[in-house]
Order: C-alpha cells, then sequence, then structure tokens
C-alpha cells in the first residue's frame, strides 16, 4: 500500500499547540483517511505524520428514501445528488446510490486540508488564509510515495517541499518521496521526532551531572527547538546569596534553563555559535540575576517590620479591609485554632511580602521571600517556617506544611479568605473562581483531615460552612452518603466530620449499625412529618409506665456522643422498639400524642447526633 | 543602529515617521499603530518611540529599568506569508550574525486590557535574552481587525548591547566618548523623582477628568484622531498617579475600565469613517 506523508509547516507553535496537535492527529487522520499515522512527528516548525494508506477509498452507500416513497421522492433524491432515478438502487428496502471508491491520489486533496482545519486549538488566530490555527501556517507538504498531493486549501503554499532549519538550512528543499522525509530534514539540520530530541536532551543534561527541573520545563523545552544541543553555563556565585528559590525560578521560569547545583545550569540551545550562545545566555542571566538582587537588597533595607507595616495602605480586597486587617484577622484565627506564640508571629508577619518589590516580580515565590526576610530578622525558625508554609497545599495533591504554627497558620489563611470573600457576595458560580475558593476549600479539608488541625465547624461563617464541607464528599474515599450524614452530626470540627463519616461507612452492615439505623427512621418516619404537632419538651408527668417510661429513662441515662456513640445508641435501640409494639403513638388525648411526638423526636435526635441516617440508603437498597 | 533599520525598513516599502508628541507608553499606543490597524486599508510604517512607563522608573540606580527608553517599532498591515524572514534579515542588517547566535520564537501572547487590545505572537530571543515583541493583532479597541497586521517592536537598548557588548544599559556608547549614562542617567534620576514623589496627584486627578471629557466631547464631533491624543494623555495622568501610589486596587479597575471605553468609542468612530471612504472610494 502507498506511503503518505502530511507536513505542516507553521511558525513556530507554543508547546502547549504543539502538545493539542499531537493528540487529535490520530483521530483526524482516522476520520479523513481511515488510518492511523504509523508515527507522529511534531516540533515546533512542522507537524507531520506518515501513514499507509489503501489505493483506493471505500465504497460508500447514500441512502435515499424507502423504496415504497419511490414515487413521492426518487426523482428529488436523485436530482440533488446528480444522477437519474435511474442509478440508484434498493437496498434493505431502501433506495439509494452506490458510490464506488476513488483512487486515494484523488480525495486526498481534500482530505488533507480536512486534517489542518479540523485541528482544533485552545488559543487560535486569524492571518489571512481562510482558517484558524495556533500560529500562521506557512506550507503544506504531501507526498504520497513520489508523488505530490496539493492540499485543497487557498492562501497557503502547497507543494512536495519543505523548509530546513530556520536559520542554519532556511530555504526551500524538496522531498523526493514520503519515506524520505526523516532523513531529508536529519540533512536539514532538524529532528521532527520529539522522542529523539527528548532522548537527547536528558543524554545531554545527564552527561553534565545532577541536572533538576522544579518547574516541569523539560516537556516544554522539547516543543521549542528543533535541534537539541545541550550546554552548560555559570553565574557569579555571589548570587547564591539570594533566596534560592529566587535564583532557581529566575533561570526556570524566565529562561527555561535546568539547575545543575551550585552557580552551574544547563540549557537547550538550537543552534548558533556553542561559545557565543553560551556567553549570551550567561549575560542574560546575570542580568536577571541583578535585577532581582537589586529588588532583594532593597526590601531588605527596608526589612520585614517595615513593609508589615507598609500593608496599611494595601488593599487586600475591596470591602474586606486592607492587607494588615487581614493580618490582624489572622493572628485571632491562629489563636482560635489553638496556636501558640510561634504561631501567632508567624500570622502577624506573614503577609508583610505583600509589600515587597520582590514578590511583585515573582508573584509565585510568595510566602517564601517573606520566611527568607523574617528569617533575616532573626524570626525563631519555627516562625519561618510557618510563614514559608502558609500557602500549602497549593494544590490538590500538593504537600502539606510540616510545621504545627504552618498548618495553623495554612488554615486560617483560608478560612479567612472563604468567610471574607463569602461575605461579600462572591461565592464562586460555575466555572468562575477568580478566589480559587475550590482549591482553598479543599486545603482547608485536607488540613483538617490530614494535617490534625483542628478546625471548629462554627469558624465556617455561613454558606461557607456548607461549601467547605461538601468538599469532604470528593476528598473522602467512603460513599457519599455517609459523608451527607455526618455532616448533619453534632461532630465540632471539620475532622470529626470526617472521623464521623468514616465511622458510619465502617459500621455498616453491623448489627448495631443496623439497629440504631432502624430505630431512627421509625422514630423519623412517625415523627418527623408531625413535628408541629409535637410538644416543645417532654412532661415526664404524661409518661405511661412500661416500654415509654422505660424509653424516656434509657434516652435519659444514653450518652451518645460522636466518634464512639455507637454502641450507646444501639442500646437504645430495643426500647424504641418496644416502644412502637406497646404504645400507641397517636393516641386520643392531643396532650400525650403530643408528648409522644416529642419522645420520638429527642429519641431521633440523639441518634442523629451520629449523623442523618435518613441520607444513608440500606445497602440491599442501593442501586449498585 | 536606528539608521540601519530606518534603511532597511523604508527599502520594504515602510512610511518613515518620527516619535509621537504626546507621551505613550508603548510604540503600539502612537496612532500610526493602534489606529492605523483598524479598517480595510493596507498600510506599512516604522518609526522609533521613546516609551515612558513612571512606574519602571529606578532613580538611574538599575541598570536595567527605565522609566524612558526606546523602541523601534514596525506594522506590516497585511503580514506578508514572509514577515519572520523579513524580521530576521532585519537582525543581519544590524550587525546580528545570524549563523553564530541562537535566535528563537518563544510563545508570548499580548492583551493589554486597558485598550480592549489582544495579539498572539512572541518574544524574540537572542542567546536568551529578548530583544523584540512580535504579535499578530487580533483585536484592537474591542474591535476584530479586517487585515491582520504584525507588529514587530524591536527592544532597541537591549539589542544594542548585544551588538556593541557592552554589560549594561548605562555603558552603551551613544557617540564616541559619550555613553547612555552621559545622556540619560540623570534625567533618570530626576523623572523617578518626580513620577514617584512630586508629581501633583490634585492637578493630575483632574487632569485624567479634563482629557476624559474632552476626548469624548471631541467624539461626539466626530474628530477621532484629536479625541485619541486626549486618551493617550489621560493614559498619561493615570499611569502618573499608579507610580505616585495615589490609586487603590479598587480604584485601578475603575480607572481601567474609563480609559477601555474612551478608546472604544475613539476606535468605532476612526473605524467607521475609514469603511465609508472606502465605500466611498468603491
Amino acid at each position: 500500500m502507498p506511503k503518505l506523508l502530511l507536513e505542516i509547516g507553521c511558525e513556530e507553535l507554543p508547546a502547549t499547540a504543539c502538545m493539542e496537535a499531537g493528540l487529535q492527529l490520530p483521530d483526524l487522520a482516522t476520520e479523513h483517511l481511515g488510518v492511523v499515522p504509523d508515527e507522529l512527528w511534531i516540533g515546533p516548525r512542522r507537524l507531520a505524520f506518515p501513514a499507509t494508506v489503501p489505493e483506493r477509498t471505500a465504497d460508500t452507500w447514500v441512502q435515499g428514501p424507502p423504496e415504497n416513497l419511490r414515487e413521492q421522492a426518487a426523482a428529488g433524491f436523485a436530482r440533488r445528488h446528480g444522477v437519474e432515478v435511474g442509478d440508484l438502487v434498493v437496498r434493505e428496502g431502501f433506495l439509494g446510490l452506490e458510490v464506488p471508491g476513488v483512487p486515494v491520489e484523488e480525495a486526498l486533496p481534500e482530505r488533507l486540508a480536512a486534517i489542518v482545519t479540523g485541528l482544533q486549538f485552545a488559543k487560535s488566530m486569524t492571518w489571512g488564509a481562510g482558517f484558524r490555527f495556533a500560529r500562521p501556517v506557512r506550507w503544506i507538504c504531501a507526498k504520497l510515495d513520489d508523488r505530490t498531493i496539493e492540499a485543497a486549501l487557498e492562501g497557503v503554499e502547497r507543494g512536495g517541499h519543505t523548509y530546513g532549519h530556520r536559520l542554519t538550512a532556511p530555504g526551500r528543499i524538496e522531498v523526493p518521496s514520503a519515506t524520505d522525509y526523516l532523513p531529508t530534514l536529519r540533512a536539514a539540520g532538524v529532528e521532527p521526532d520529539r522522542a529523539v530530541r527528548y532522548e537527547r536532551i536528558v543524554a545531554g543534561l545527564d552527561a553534565l551531572g545532577l541536572w533538576s527541573d522544579p518547574a516541569d520545563k523539560l516537556d516544554e523545552v522539547v516543543y521549542l527547538v528543533e535541534q537539541a544541543r545541550v550546554q552548560e553555563g555559570s553565574f557569579d556565585a555571589r548570587f547564591l546569596e539570594l533566596p534560592e528559590r529566587v535564583v532557581i525560578t529566575t533561570m526556570q521560569s524566565h529562561q527555561r534553563y535546568f539547575p545543575l547545583g551550585g552557580n552551574r545550569f544547563a540549557f537547550v540551545a538550537n543552534g548558533g555559535d556553542p561559545d557565543v550562545v553560551r556567553a549570551g545566555n550567561e549575560f542574560v542571566l546575570r542580568g536577571r540575576l541583578e535585577d532581582a538582587e537589586f529588588t532583594y537588597r532593597r526590601d531588605v533595607d527596608v526589612g520585614i517590620e517595615g513593609l508589615a507595616e507598609r500593608l496599611k495602605a494595601i488593599t487586600f480586597l475591596r470591602g474586606a479591609g486592607t492587607f494588615a486587617d487581614k493580618s490582624d484577622r489572622l493572628v485571632a484565627l491562629v489563636a482560635a485554632l489553638g496556636g501558640d506564640g510561634d504561631a501567632a508571629e508567624a500570622a502577624r508577619l506573614a503577609k508583610a511580602d505583600q509589600a515587597s518589590e520582590l514578590v511583585r516580580e515573582f508573584p509565585e515565590l510568595e510566602g517564601h521571600i517573606g520566611a527568607t526576610y523574617a528569617r533575616l530578622a532573626g524570626a525563631p525558625p519555627e516562625v519561618v517556617r510557618a510563614i514559608d508554609e502558609q500557602y500549602r497545599p497549593d494544590s490538590s495533591g500538593g504537600p502539606l506544611p510540616q510545621s504545627r504554627a504552618g498548618a495553623l497558620l495554612a488554615a486560617a489563611d483560608k478560612l479567612d479568605t472563604l468567610n471574607v470573600v463569602f461575605g461579600l457576595g462572591k461565592r464562586p458560580t460555575g466555572s468562575r473562581d477568580p478566589f480559587g475558593l475550590r482549591r482553598a476549600a479543599i486545603g482547608l479539608c485536607r488540613l483538617a483531615v490530614e494535617g490534625d488541625v483542628v478546625v471548629p465547624r462554627e469558624l465556617l461563617v455561613g454558606d461557607v460552612r456548607d461549601f467547605v464541607e461538601e468538599r469532604l464528599e470528593g476528598l473522602l474515599d467512603v460513599p457519599v452518603q455517609f459523608v451527607r450524614a455526618a455532616r448533619a452530626s453534632a461532630a465540632a470540627d471539620l475532622a470529626g466530620v470526617a472521623r464521623q463519616a468514616r465511622m458510619l461507612a465502617r459500621a455498616e452492615r453491623t448489627d448495631e449499625f443496623e439497629a440504631v439505623l432502624t430505630a431512627f427512621e421509625r422514630a423519623h418516619r412517625l415523627a418527623g412529618r408531625a413535628e408541629a404537632e409535637a410538644a416543645p419538651v417532654l412532661d415526664p408527668a404524661l409518661l405511661e409506665a412500661g416500654a415509654e417510661r422505660d424509653l424516656a429513662d434509657a434516652l435519659g441515662g444514653a450518652a451518645i456522643e460522636v466518634d464512639d456513640g455507637l454502641e450507646a445508641a444501639a442500646a437504645l435501640a430495643p426500647h424504641v422498639n418496644r416502644y412502637f409494639d406497646d404504645v400507641l403513638v397517636m393516641a386520643d388525648d392531643p396532650a400525650v400524642r403530643a408528648n409522644r411526638l416529642r419522645l420520638l423526636l429527642d429519641v431521633r435526635d440523639a441518634l442523629g447526633r451520629l449523623g442523618d441516617f435518613a441520607q444513608i440508603q440500606r445497602a440491599g437498597e442501593r442501586a449498585s | 543602529m536606528i539608521l540601519d533599520l530606518e534603511r532597511y525598513w523604508a527599502a520594504q516599502g515602510c512610511v518613515l515617521l518620527t516619535p509621537y508628541h504626546t507621551e505613550v507608553a508603548a510604540g503600539t499606543m502612537n496612532p500610526a499603530t493602534f489606529l492605523r490597524s483598524l479598517g480595510p486599508k493596507p498600510w506599512k510604517t516604522a518609526y522609533l518611540e521613546p516609551v515612558i512607563r513612571p512606574l519602571d522608573g529606578r532613580y538611574g540606580e538599575n541598570p536595567m529599568r527605565f522609566q524612558h527608553y526606546f523602541q523601534y517599532q514596525v506594522i506590516l498591515k497585511p503580514s506578508p506569508p514572509d514577515v519572520l524572514d523579513l524580521y530576521l534579515a532585519s537582525l543581519a542588517e544590524i550587525g546580528l550574525d545570524m549563523a553564530h547566535h541562537d535566535i528563537r520564537f518563544v510563545e508570548d501572547d499580548w492583551e493589554q486590557p486597558t485598550v480592549g487590545a489582544w495579539g498572539l505572537g512572541w518574544e524574540v530571543w537572542c542567546d536568551g535574552m529578548e530583544i523584540t515583541q512580535f504579535t499578530y493583532f487580533q483585536q484592537l479597541g474591542g474591535l476584530d481587525l479586517d487585515l491582520i497586521p504584525a507588529e514587530i517592536t524591536y527592544g532597541l537598548d537591549r539589542l544594542a548591547m548585544l551588538v556593541q557588548g557592552t554589560p549594561t544599559v548605562f555603558d552603551l556608547v551613544w557617540a564616541e566618548g559619550v555613553t547612555w549614562a552621559d545622556v540619560y542617567r540623570e534625567n533618570e534620576r530626576q523623572w523617578s523623582h518626580y513620577n514617584f514623589e512630586a508629581a501633583p496627584v490634585d492637578v493630575l486627578t483632574r487632569r485624567f477628568g479634563e482629557h476624559e471629557d474632552e476626548a469624548r466631547g471631541l467624539v461626539e464631533l466626530e474628530l477621532p484622531l484629536p479625541a485619541y491624543d486626549q486618551v493617550l494623555k489621560a493614559n498619561h495622568a493615570f499611569n502618573l498617579l499608579d507610580a505616585r501610589g495615589a490609586i487603590s486596587v479598587a480604584e485601578r479597575a475603575a480607572y481601567i475600565a474609563r480609559i477601555r471605553d474612551l478608546v472604544r468609542g475613539v476606535a468605532q468612530l476612526y473605524l467607521s469613517q475609514q469603511e465609508a471612504r472606502a465605500e466611498a472610494a468603491a
């Protein structure tokens, strides 16, 4: 079968666009060519693939009207398809048209164009051709064996030629046949295969020693070059006095270098004279580090206390005061969470770096920069660590603070943001969550559940409580119904809700659980909907001796507490059952009836301290 | 270097212009770019632009940050298919030997919410240093563009450092025996002082309002070009107020919205006049 080669020649595509194209091309090839590409060759200036295609396209069947409507509809159908009624054939009761396949060469121009225009990018642009792309498409090279195919796309150069490396082989190069594509480009200074470039970069980095890539730049760099030459550079060791992460961020985020430890770094070049390119890159890095150093020194001269002082002039959120106000709230919150003097001190200084110039340059290093300045001012290590860790966890799987004060401060910060933003009526809607409240809520839950921070539920103001506790449903590995039940329990803090949910899930199918569930259901079913009729409080004088008084006594003596109340609750269950067997709740005397309903409601509420059992479906009744 | 660029782009058919007469924060804001990019008429221009960014001043102490520096701006509307090759050839023209350097086009999407504008493009790196911003405009003043212009903005100070091989901008040789520092360092010190400490907040606040009113009035009189100058002046007043720390975070958003509204009004008026003229001609 013939070999097809398609190359979409572009101006430099962003790495994300390369990845998007790599994901879509197999499906687009399948849709329009009926085959999966043999390989994918993705890079910044060309998206290419080879494929083995059949000689002819498949025959197709265009179905028309049912045969019994031949009189009414056949002529119209034939006219629409440009054939005579006599050309129509019948298949399985329908009139239709058999369209025989054509040589693939004839179909390819349209189909290749459909692949090119079928690519969708999150960010796309127009430039004068009739379709959108991530960056302008400048040529399309297509070969079927040694034949040239001209894709049906106006406004783009098309043919059997390509272009080599932009700087070393910029001219037009003929591709003799589909199978010559790779060697042709390699001879022109281009490595089209991402996997080869990747291996080459990794090998080059390994050869330079222990390299690191904390910001995951390798996956991007592999799409920034058409050839991959790894080089080494270094910078003045005096910059090692800067906060380490400032140096690393400067290397990684801005320049996409790979730190090699100490004052050495590696970078990937796309060409040029190695000495010139190294000197240039070292020069750029020095400039950036000097800029950071300049800013850093200005901040250090002001000092962390001076920066904290400036917070009075910086608005946190319109309607929620300044960052100084936020700091005051944080101090109060960490105290409410049980923090000690270190935690309070960390809370007082936590936001000081928002006033620093260095955070304006490196917003992703907020917290870390403040911690550095606090350390320079002689703050105790626990305080420094807490300031450093205050934004953790910063992603749903991210690490938690390692220090106690850090965990408390992180929880207080999230709690405050949630309460304040909700208080301003700006809760997240749909996919819009500009203040990162979902992440804050998940972080708060994790700090409570995994980080042992006791977060009293009463600190979650208004709707924040539901919003935060709903996150537990996704976070805990127990069925949602148990989390929902536990949210209605008497648990006093967030972690308590989680413990209760797990306890209920574990206890399911035990006799005790069954007994409590049944007792709750019976009490709730009867009295729950007659709540208005019930007496406001139980009147012991109206209780009848026997089952009724026994139940009231048992209830009075039962200590049903969250965490370990299941046994006590289960002990109540037989009394409830006897009460239902022996006592007529809906008595004729309204006062007695009201009292009996009250007793049942009290039973339900006592059991309900363990959770809202109405949320729980019996295992057997649950749809599996 | 500037002369080389002028010669080169003139040979490509660009109209050579001189810097605009009022403060702009980027060569993009010059009406020769901003307004001329709107509408159905092709346009090619090249010009030097001193950009004024009060907030970026560092009293002449930081050798990489200034409140006044130079851009060289090229607009090719519509962008020709070989626009990147044309650009690379211009680098060779000013003495960058392509065979020795690692030139890279690194994704950089441009967005300027103050003027309702965005585009896609790159920052161009030479051996890791950003020397140019290259943008295909998609929208200006909130309006989709008929012909997509390519905007090439050279960072002249950095390019000159590269070509001259000086360690900082201060050391750039401006003429024989005269450095950048001789010419501009005192300017930076004094203007930083003015921008950050001395600029009169009450006067600037009043002027912002006056420029805003005048721009609106001129839009009503269907005079988009003078109206646009008033927008630039209002924008500069805003930038000064910002540098003075006189604008809170909350107010900032309101100021930006006011400027955006002005720009939108002017751009719409300019565009409708252009379209009317194109129709009349056809």
